[in-house]
């Protein structure tokens, strides 16, 4: 009989331990990943997970985590390629996740997001810029943190035109992606909105490694360019920029937010550094870019052990802390009340301020782009811009 | 325009001629595939990469990064090839393929998934300009660098007697045992040239495109590879004149192709080279009369 008890105790005590600690885990907000650490998508994708790292200690130290539940961030590599992102973002569900972060690409995100979409749950891009990245094509639940496209090439297009005067312009699409194709077809569509002459189109494809055929058809133009806008990816960037530059073609060179990466201008280095414009999400030398940089990359450093070096680790950090600002407006972290809450809401972020459309105009991410120069292979901030009236996707 | 497009032409050509030679020189004698044979040039990209903090001179770090490559071949023959050459086509088939992998992971793991810069000296870019044509500095020495190395690889196989032994054994390898040639040696020797090659084709390369990535030795050896398919997998000749070919169709493609079909390339190219092997199975160039595998 007492033996009994005994072990009745032990089998009571047990299960209020396993139900504690069951309920104690559940407690625990998951943040689900698919983001590339390797392949061709690693550049882009790699700093806004250690950016998102951050965040996540962030919220844990000093906010108490999300609605009071303690946050954890689980990444599983999506290895660019587009299926591993979408099974990788199954298995994060599978583990409970309550938010998921796409990879910064529509081709490589889009089936995170779908995953998330079809578990009831929001997702966002680190940093998808192509219009294809919107509740049209991937669920009432899904968002980039990104502006779109035309923003960033409205922005690149006023720039040439309106500020600097170049009236006359070179483009060189990238066929690999949707973002480089589109990134183009923006540009064309504005610069010849405002005035500008497009002199000559050109296409390239990432991998080539070689840029003479279309250097020979640009040196066959009766007169050259004002300016040369290249949508390319990687370190194809620099790869074009050099032939470009090596033939003696000195207008200045212009792009998007795939020209933020320290590799493309450690390739380019100081002789063919110079002269290269791009439009970007934020700036991370200094209070310039937001308010909060400062503080932001002192936390960065403190848990990475060195500063951040491109704009796409204020990426990650935004995307948490947007769905933890949205969770704490919502109440719950259920997935339509959240997205609801990103909807209705303006927020601001380390990347400017956003504002989505609802669900039916697409998510449609009303955000100002970071403008930023070249000189010698160093990146200088030239401010923050709204470009007037860009064209629709 | 035209002499521009002959000089691109020749410059992309001399180095797929080179990368392919490097192919076929061991092919010819094992009747064996390396496919390994890419990796020498991340090989090569790394060891200039890793070398670039030290106070040595460029042409130094290019150096060791081709005796690298040549260290890395001949490692290639002793890991991939030699313990199962014996065996089934298929086996070394699947060592190549594994060694080839090993070296791609060990640069992730070790390095970086991420691009890294492969520093090269200024001069390679400068352009120069000649009757209408501007082209970097890379580009000439490309062409020029290639036709010296041809020159000296062929009176190399002509007069030395290593070169004989390398052409009997290509010819009838069975033959050449029996009358008291050492197989390893000429087999290790073929490596080690295979690696010089490519570690000259691969610098060059390198100074092309100025980064190294896990992924990098791809490319190469898909050039190689379709160059001496093209050329002929049996004749050190098919393999230069299949080289040039390629560019020559890459080239004119990027050169004639409208815009809206130019991503489609690959698809032409790839056609005009199932065309020749329609007309030519054994490829343009015909090799030596025996093709039995040792």
């Amino acid at each position: 009989m007492k033996k009994n008890l005994s072990k009745l105790c032990i089998f009571v005590f047990s299960t209020i331990v396993f139900f504690s600690w069951t309920t104690l885990y559940a407690k625990e907000v998951l943040i689900g990943g698919a983001a590339c650490e390797t392949g061709m998508q690693a550049p882009l994708d790699t700093p806004g997970i250690n950016g998102a790292k951050v965040a996540v200690k962030y919220l844990n130290d000093e906010k108490g985590g999300i609605l009071g539940r303690p946050v954890k961030f689980v990444n599983l590599d999506g290895k660019s390629d587009p299926v591993t992102v979408g099974n990788s973002a199954l298995e994060v569900i599978a583990q409970g996740a309550e938010f998921i972060i796409a990879p910064c690409d529509f081709d490589f995100g889009g089936p995170a997001s779908m995953a998330a979409q079809d578990a009831g749950i929001v997702g966002m891009s680190l940093c998808a810029s192509d219009p294809l990245f919107s509740s049209w094509s991937l669920g009432d639940k899904q968002f980039t943190l990104s502006m779109w496209n035309t923003t960033m090439s409205a922005t690149a297009a006023e720039f040439a035109y309106n500020e600097k005067g170049w009236k006359t312009a070179y483009v060189v699409t990238d066929q690999i992606i949707a973002y480089t194709r589109s990134l183009s077809e923006y540009f064309l569509v504005h610069f010849d909105a405002i005035g500008g002459k497009i002199l000559l189109e050109d296409t390239y494809t990432n991998g080539d490694n070689d840029f003479s055929a279309q250097l020979a058809r640009l040196k066959a133009l009766d007169e050259e360019p004002d300016v040369i806008f290249i949508s390319s990816y990687g370190i194809d960037i620099a790869l074009i920029t050099k032939t470009l530059r090596e033939a003696g073609i000195t207008a200045p060179i212009l792009g998007g937010d795939s020209y933020d990466d320290p590799s493309v201008w450690e390739a380019l280095g100081t002789k063919f550094g110079s002269d290269v414009y791009f439009v970007t999400h934020t700036w991370m030398g200094s209070a310039e870019g937001h308010p909060d940089m400062p503080e932001f990359v002192k936390l960065y450093t403190d848990y990475h052990g060195s500063a951040p070096d491109t704009a796409f680790v204020a990426t990650g950090w935004d995307t948490v802390m947007l769905f933890a600002q949205a969770a704490e407006i919502a109440g719950t972290t259920d997935g339509a009340a959240v997205a609801k809450a990103l909807e209705d809401n303006e927020f601001n972020l380390l990347t400017g301020d956003l504002d989505y459309s609802n669900a039916a105009d697409g998510h449609y991410p009303y955000k100002a782009a970071a403008l930023v120069g070249l000189t010698e292979g160093n990146p200088s901030f030239l401010g923050w811009r709204n470009p007037e009236n860009p064209p629709a996707p | 325009m035209f002499l521009q497009y002959i000089v691109d032409v020749l410059s992309l050509g001399s180095l797929y001629a080179l990368f392919a030679l490097g192919l076929v020189l061991v092919y010819g004698i094992l009747k064996l595939v390396n496919f390994a044979y890419g990796e020498l040039v991340l090989v090569i990209g790394y060891s200039i990469f890793l070398l670039k903090g030290s106070p040595f001179p460029w042409f130094f770090m290019a150096g060791t990064a081709i005796v690298m490559s040549i260290v890395f071949s001949i490692f290639t023959d002793y890991v991939a090839f030699r313990p199962v050459r014996e065996k089934s086509v298929t086996a070394v088939l699947i060592t190549s393929f594994a060694f080839a992998t090993l070296l791609q992971n060990a640069a992730l793991l070790l390095i970086s998934a991420k691009p890294k810069n492969v520093p090269m000296p200024s001069f390679l870019s400068d352009s120069v300009q000649f009757l209408g044509v501007i082209t970097p500095v890379r580009n000439l020495i490309s062409i020029f660098v290639t036709f010296l190395c041809l020159i000296i690889f062929y009176q190399f196989m002509k007069r030395s007697t290593l070169g004989l032994a390398m052409r009997a054994a290509a010819t009838n390898f069975n033959m050449t045992r029996m009358l008291g040639i050492p197989a390893n040696l000429v087999i290790t020797s073929a490596f080690a040239m295979s690696g010089l090659l490519a570690g000259i084709a691969g610098t060059l390369w390198m100074s092309k495109i100025a980064n190294v990535f896990p992924g990098v030795g791809l490319e190469p050896l898909l050039i190689a590879f379709i160059a001496t398919v093209i050329g002929g997998m049996r004749s050190v000749h098919g393999a230069v004149l299949g080289g040039f070919i390629l560019a020559f169709i890459d080239m004119s493609f990027n050169y004639l192709l409208p815009q809206d079909i130019l991503k489609f390339r690959d698809v032409f190219t790839f056609s005009i080279v199932i065309l020749i092997l329609l007309i030519r199975p054994q490829g343009l160039v015909k090799g030596p009369a025996t093709g039995i595998r040792t």
